[in-house]
């Protein structure tokens, strides 16, 4: 009997044949070996530019040009390596310093081989998409080389190989490769290639094959300005090292494995959910989950077990005795963990003195308690599937920087202090922290260990120094991950060639001019706030002979310069709205575009967008058109003086006439709309007033309601609704539309509650009109500002409205409720938010303007825009609203002043007041009520907070009272802020 | 199907065959010993998207291939098992995995369903009788002792679902059945399960990492421990046919057609190890799984007749009356030597007993073929 295996080796073209097999787990379970062939070929260039055989070979595209090669002839050089250097990471590298990548001082010229790009892929997307960032920017010059398929560099995986061990040595081959390569092209100065590698066996390995290696650390220090750079590696994180530091037991209890995780999930045993923590207690997390209508409470650090905000985590639900009610402190880290010492970490025991103290408190309370029911399901971390960790904006905590490190150059461990409360503070090991103490800085978080309390990162970089108006602006855009870069050249490439000398052309024969409606004739104007420059929207309105009137709603036409799909449109989808902050804008659509080109500027001609109705003196809508055209507005006047305008009789020219029947239009529309139970809702709203020359904040003013803003908010709203029924209409499944969601009724439990309790009212929500009504009787006649107040409570029990593709929801969910509008979209603004572009393209193609677009009508890339707007559009808020705190603190400065403030939320240690007037909100403490610290009763039944002692006091919710606001450097987060101080009690 | 097609030889010239064989020893046509095999050709792993393959090629020209797919599939649960709880998985199950070699009990249930075999046969229809006997008889030595399945276990709520497709992939010459079980045989020597990452009860995990994937009949371990392992392997299923007293293995289809007697008999094999590299050999201890009596061609054969009944040889004609037709009648009952005549009734017990001794004789016939194949290069 004769085995016979087949060889190979008589096939000539063996040698370029190879493949590769791993095993596949889907989704639905199945597992499935995977075999892929792989083709070598030896036409994979090297790109350097000293290289002329690869030139020769490379692969050419259309036109019959190679594409230009990236790395320099005359790469720089290190101490080592005076000659000049390409540098090699591998999968590590990049995993643990991405930031040291993405200096600018140094790092150019890199080769990123395709086999540390996937394994970087599979390891964590985030870097992964950072680094073919870094590949398509020019200036850095990192190359992709895919090592797999050249046939002098791929490796065949041996017998008894682990994978990483073969990496490892695809890594080597590949440098070892570039080094032979390099030497043949006969240049004057050869570059060294130099492989990066934190890994030991490899770095030896590599000095065995006689190539160029450097660990991280090694390398950094061979440049100029190494120490700083030096940083930003983390902590090496050698398994042996970590063994022989800490012998101790760990702190944290383990994560489970992921399987295990899973399988309880799909069971219903665990519950999966992102996590989020209180922003008044950090020690207090909750989660949802699908499973339950309520979120489940996660308390305290053992139970968070190191998950931070925003992390996928799993959760395993208490016993019941475990159940707590949702905590009435308010607990802040830096005054619980203030003088934890960050060299000595996890000699202690995992749950301080202090916060063991904190927690003692809450458990009394609740035993206090009479009635029982109240506790709500706890649950604890049992593992994470996704960490969602970024970059976070911090500042050095100075109580944990050593007298010793305040001098030397020695490495230092301290504390970082994320501006956002709710993420723990970081340990950071710097050599700098002389530098950096008192500067705002970006970290990241690298890990956490559970024998480690808090999370270890790295520093990134510093902003500058605190209260600097840049470094606190960029903060802002940094945490509200707000694009703020400037634009790219391939997108300035996109803009008309003519820039600034743009113009709508004369001749009507023009292929601009084509389809296009000549409005030019029509008495438009434009009514936005002052100083407004990106003017997106006009209006016009003239009887009709039939006593109807024709009212017009002009929209810039954008969609007309940013065309699908290229550069600029791509840059405008990620950026996916303007962001207003008190003294900067960052736009969505450059400068050129938005506040010329598109801006519907006065007495020039502009292309536009119309919505053209007929409405009866009624308002009701006969008909509607939609149509490009081409307008002239004929004034552009702010809110203030369209008001005076309307309000002087004297004023008797056909404009005002106009404006005027667009008034009369709009209050109507308003009735019909609060009719039908759209809720008006309520958020404090301030300006901040400037200085012109220095534009340093110089007071704070509270947003004064015309009727005017209400006459374009009319129109607009109904231009809205007009474009959506449209949309809809041509294409039911993929109009981009934007919904507001029913709150549950769980969500108004507490303030019907509150409501009930103080003052006897009643809210009612079935409906959002019944909400509406019931909002308009929770009046005090005594205190003008309690409707206000209970409106902006009952603003915060909403749900946030969102954009969505119409064919993922069925029609009834497409209402929106705050607007009591069956169906609705944004139209009005594509100038700043991305969303109304892609309505115009719509409402373009459904008037039949110009042929669909694939990506305006592809479902799955539509729900992926709406699914990024709808996250910009509310970073967009926040950051808005966290500029303008910002600069109510710096308004603040150095003034005392006392303003009247109601409470609005109460804990058993303290309260939190509003000021209208700023439109601020201040916690104040027991603490800073009297020294020292008056004993209070909290009841929670009632909403009273009695102190006693040092102060007597009853401090109810709803209540108005007086305090003393002053501006403060709040510690924790280095923000200033206000501070307040109870004057009185009214 | 039949054994095999109709086979095209005279009675006369199957009469010579018969004696021949039954000689003693026996002259088979090609000149081969009793327990001597045609020689084959094998090669493992030349479908690179099975999870285990093989291909056997006997030297009158018949080619099988095999391959073996792994599919996970959930166990249906029975009412009354116990329920699946995620603590006690982790802890008391571990020792599962390999449950059959360590001490205790072994929880593992397999299930006949979890194979599913399909033979493919050219020129037949996959419900010919013929086929569906073939994949009956090769899946039967495979689920016969229960064993096989077990291996197929992951834990109480996951098993693997094996799909075996077995093709001849040149015409049927001789009767296909040995070289489909030695290439079923091969295909799951070679045949690897990703590797289990989860533990317990949990929904299965595996390794991505194919080269990390366990054989599922594990090779052995050319370790010096002291421990006893055992190292089963796949069944195989012989075709052995008697002729007279003659025992003859791995019968061409000539020989086939004038067997008195012909088995399909399916071993397996299993090693117990005690350490030493030299006790493998005689460590292997045989298990006999089924025996199948197999129709053989001869008995559709025409009979041959007598130059004493036969008219051409002077044999008066039919005229003659019932007096010629006793003589004949008595002429097929008793054998005359050099007519064929084709075998009657079943077969001898005292036959039966001696073929199935010769079988599992220890290093006989079925050791020389299971090293052979053990010897088989995978991958």
């Amino acid at each position: 009997m004769a085995s016979l295996k087949r060889t190979l080796g008589s096939d000539p073209l063996a040698s370029s044949i190879s493949s590769k097999v791993y095993v596949r787990s889907t989704k639905s379970g199945k597992v499935q070996k995977i075999v892929r062939e792989v083709y070598l070929r030896q036409d994979i260039p090297c790109s350097s530019r000293l290289c002329q055989s690869c030139l020769e070979t490379a692969p050419r595209d259309a036109v019959g040009r190679p594409t230009p090669f990236v790395l320099s002839e005359a790469p720089a050089g290190t101490s080592v390596f005076p000659q000049g250097h390409y540098l090699v990471p591998d999968t590590n590298a990049f995993l643990t310093a991405m930031d040291l990548f993405e200096q600018s001082a140094a790092f150019y010229d890199v080769i990123v081989l395709q086999i540390v790009l996937e394994e970087l892929r599979n390891r964590s997307l985030p870097l992964y998409n950072r680094l073919l960032g870094l590949t398509k920017s020019e200036d850095k010059r990192f190359y992709v080389f895919f090592n797999e398929f050249r046939l002098e560099t791929h490796v065949a995986r041996q017998e008894g190989e682990s994978v990483n061990d073969r990496n490892d040595r695809a890594v080597r081959k590949a440098v070892a490769w570039y080094g032979l390569h390099l030497t043949r092209t006969g240049a004057k100065k050869v570059p060294a290639v130099v492989m990066l590698s934190n890994d030991r066996d490899n770095l030896r390995k590599a000095k065995q094959e006689d190539i160029h290696a450097c660990s991280l650390a090694e390398y950094v220090k061979q440049l100029k300005d190494g120490d700083k750079l030096l940083d930003m590696i983390p902590e090496t994180q050698d398994q042996e090292t970590i063994k022989e530091k800490r012998p101790g037991a760990p702190l944290y209890p383990e994560y489970f494995t992921m399987s295990k995780m899973m399988t309880g999930v799909k069971n219903g045993l665990l519950h999966q959910g992102t996590f989020n923590v209180s922003p008044y207690n950090y020690l207090e997390g909750s989660i949802r989950v699908p499973a339950f209508p309520k979120p489940l409470l996660i308390l305290g650090r053992e139970n968070i077990n190191r998950a931070i905000d925003g992390d996928l985590v799993v959760v395993e639900v208490l016993p019941k005795d475990q159940w707590k009610e949702p905590s009435t402190q308010v607990i802040e880290e830096d005054a619980i963990t203030k003088d934890e010492n960050p060299d000595a970490e996890g000699t202690g025991d995992l749950v301080s003195e202090k916060e063991r103290k904190a927690l003692q408190e809450e458990v009394k309370r609740s035993h206090s308690k009479t009635t029982e029911g109240h506790a709500q399901p706890t649950a604890k971390v049992v593992g994470v599937v996704k960490r969602n960790w970024r970059q976070y904006v911090g500042h050095i905590d100075q109580s944990s920087v050593s007298q010793s490190a305040q001098q030397g150059r020695k490495q230092d461990t301290v504390f970082v202090m994320p501006m956002d409360r709710k993420i723990p503070k970081i340990r950071l090991r710097t050599r700098q922290v002389a530098e950096l103490v008192g500067k705002r800085i970006l970290v990241t978080i690298d890990a956490w260990d559970r024998s480690s309390r808090h999370p270890t990162g790295h520093f990134v970089r510093s902003l500058g120094e605190l209260e600097t108006k840049a470094a606190e602006t960029e903060a802002l855009l940094l945490e509200y991950d707000v694009q703020y870069r400037p634009f790219p050249k391939t997108v300035l490439d996109c803009l008309p060639k003519e820039g600034h000398d743009w113009k709508v052309p004369e001749s009507v024969e023009d292929p601009g001019w084509k389809d296009r409606e000549d409005l030019r004739g029509l008495l438009i104007c434009s009514i936005d706030p002052i100083g407004c420059q990106d003017i997106d929207d006009a209006l016009h309105s003239r009887p009709l002979p039939n006593g109807n009137i024709e009212v017009g709603v002009h929209i810039a036409d954008v969609s007309h310069f940013v065309r699908p799909n290229n550069a600029m449109d791509t840059e405008a989808s990620i950026r996916g709205t303007t962001v207003y902050m008190v003294d900067k804008r960052i736009d969505m659509l450059p400068m050129l575009l938005g506040t010329d080109l598109c801006s519907l500027k006065p007495y020039v001609e502009r292309y536009a967008f119309s919505v053209l109705w007929e409405l009866s003196p009624d308002a009701d809508v006969v008909n509607v058109r939609f149509t490009k055209s081409v307008i002239k507005s004929r004034e552009a006047f702010s809110y203030e003086q369209a008001q005076l305008r309307v309000d002087d009789h004297s004023q008797e020219d056909d404009l005002t006439k106009s404006i005027r029947t667009l008034l009369a239009l709009s209050k109507k529309l308003k009735q019909k709309r609060l009719d039908a139970g759209a809720l008006s809702l309520s958020s404090p709203e301030v300006r901040v007033q400037m200085e012109s020359e220095t534009s340093d904040p110089i007071d704070v003013k509270t947003k004064e309601l015309l009727d005017t803003m209400s006459l374009v908010e009319e129109f607009m709203l109904l231009a809205n609704v007009s474009v959506a029924r449209k949309i809809h209409e041509a294409f039911p499944q993929t109009a981009i539309l934007r919904r507001h969601g029913a709150p549950p009724k769980t969500n108004f439990d507490e303030l019907a509650n509150q409501l009930r309790v103080k003052r006897g009212l009643e809210v009612s929500v079935e409906s959002s009109r019944a909400l509406a009504d019931s909002l308009d009787t929770c009046v005090d006649p005594k205190e003008p500002f309690f409707n206000t107040l209970v409106r902006i409570m009952a603003t915060r029990c909403m749900m946030a409205a969102e954009y969505f593709c119409s064919g993922t929801q069925a029609y009834p969910e497409f209402r929106h409720y705050g607007l009591a509008s069956e169906i609705y979209t944004h139209f009005t603004s594509p100038i700043r938010r991305y969303a109304d572009l892609v309505a115009h393209r719509q409402l373009a193609a459904a008037i039949g303007y110009e042929a669909v677009h694939p990506t305006v009508r592809s479902r799955g890339r539509l729900e992926a825009v709406c699914k990024n707007i709808n996250v910009r559009h509310r970073n967009a808020q926040l950051a808005g609203r966290a500029s303008i705190a910002y600069y109510v603190g710096q308004a603040l400065r150095g003034k005392a002043t006392e303003e009247d403030g109601f409470v609005l939320k109460i804990f058993s240690n303290g309260f939190v007041v509003l000021v209208p007037r700023f439109g601020i909100e201040g916690l104040i403490r027991l603490r800073d009520l009297a020294e020292p610290e008056p004993a209070a009763e909290y009841d929670a039944e009632t909403y009273t907070l009695t102190t006693s002692g040092s102060r007597d006091l009853a401090v109810e919710l709803f209540q108005k009272v007086r305090v003393r606001v002053t501006d403060q450097k709040d510690e924790t987060t280095g923000k200033r802020g206000v501070k307040m101080e109870l004057v009185r009690v009214y | 199907m039949a054994s095999s097609q109709h086979v095209l030889l005279s009675p006369a010239e199957l009469a010579y065959l018969h004696a021949s064989l039954s000689l003693t020893p026996p002259i088979r046509p090609d000149g081969r010993t009793p327990i001597q095999f045609r020689p084959l050709s094998a090669e493992t792993g030349i479908l690179p998207g099975t999870n285990g393959s093989a291909r056997i090629c006997f030297a009158d020209g018949t080619e099988a291939i095999v391959g073996v797919k792994a599919d996970v599939e959930r166990t249906a649960q029975r009412p009354g098992e116990e329920t699946v709880f995620l603590e006690g998985g982790a802890g008391d199950d571990e020792d599962d995995q390999e449950g059959e070699t360590k001490e205790g009990v072994d929880k593992r249930k397999g299930d006949a369903s979890w194979v599913e075999m399909t033979v493919e046969i050219p020129g037949l229809r996959d419900d010919d009788s013929g086929t569906a006997f073939l994949a009956a008889m090769l899946s039967e030595a495979l689920l016969a002792d229960g064993e096989f399945v077990k291996r197929l276990w992951i834990n109480r709520r996951f098993h693997w679902k094996l799909y075996l497709d077995i093709i001849l992939i040149s015409p049927p010459l001789s009767y296909p059945l040995p070289l489909l079980s030695l290439t079923t045989h091969l295909a799951l020597l070679s045949t690897r399960l990703p590797r289990l990452k989860s533990e317990g009860d949990e929904d299965p995990f595996f390794d991505d990492d194919w080269a990390a994937a366990p054989y599922l009949f594990p090779r052995p371990a050319h370790t010096t421990t002291t421990t006893t392992t055992t190292t089963t392997r796949p069944p195989i299923t012989l075709l052995v046919m008697a002729v007279g007293n003659n025992i003859i293995f791995d019968p061409s289809k000539e020989e086939l057609a004038v067997a008195d007697v012909a088995l399909a008999v399916s071993v397996a094999g299993s090693t117990a190890e005690t350490g030493k590299g030299e006790a493998e050999e005689a460590g292997r201890r045989l298990r006999l799984l089924s025996v199948r009596t197999i129709d053989p061609p001869s008995r559709l054969t025409p009979p041959g007749i007598a130059n004493a009944a036969n008219t051409a040889y002077g044999a008066s004609n039919g005229a003659v009356g019932t007096q010629k037709m006793l003589e004949a009648r008595t002429a097929e009952a008793e054998a005359v030597e050099g007519v064929w005549r084709a075998p009657r009734g079943g077969a001898k017990r005292m036959v039966l007993g001696a073929l199935v001794q010769k079988v599992l004789e220890r290093g006989g016939v079925v050791d020389e073929v299971l090293d052979a194949l053990e010897g088989v290069e995978l991958g």
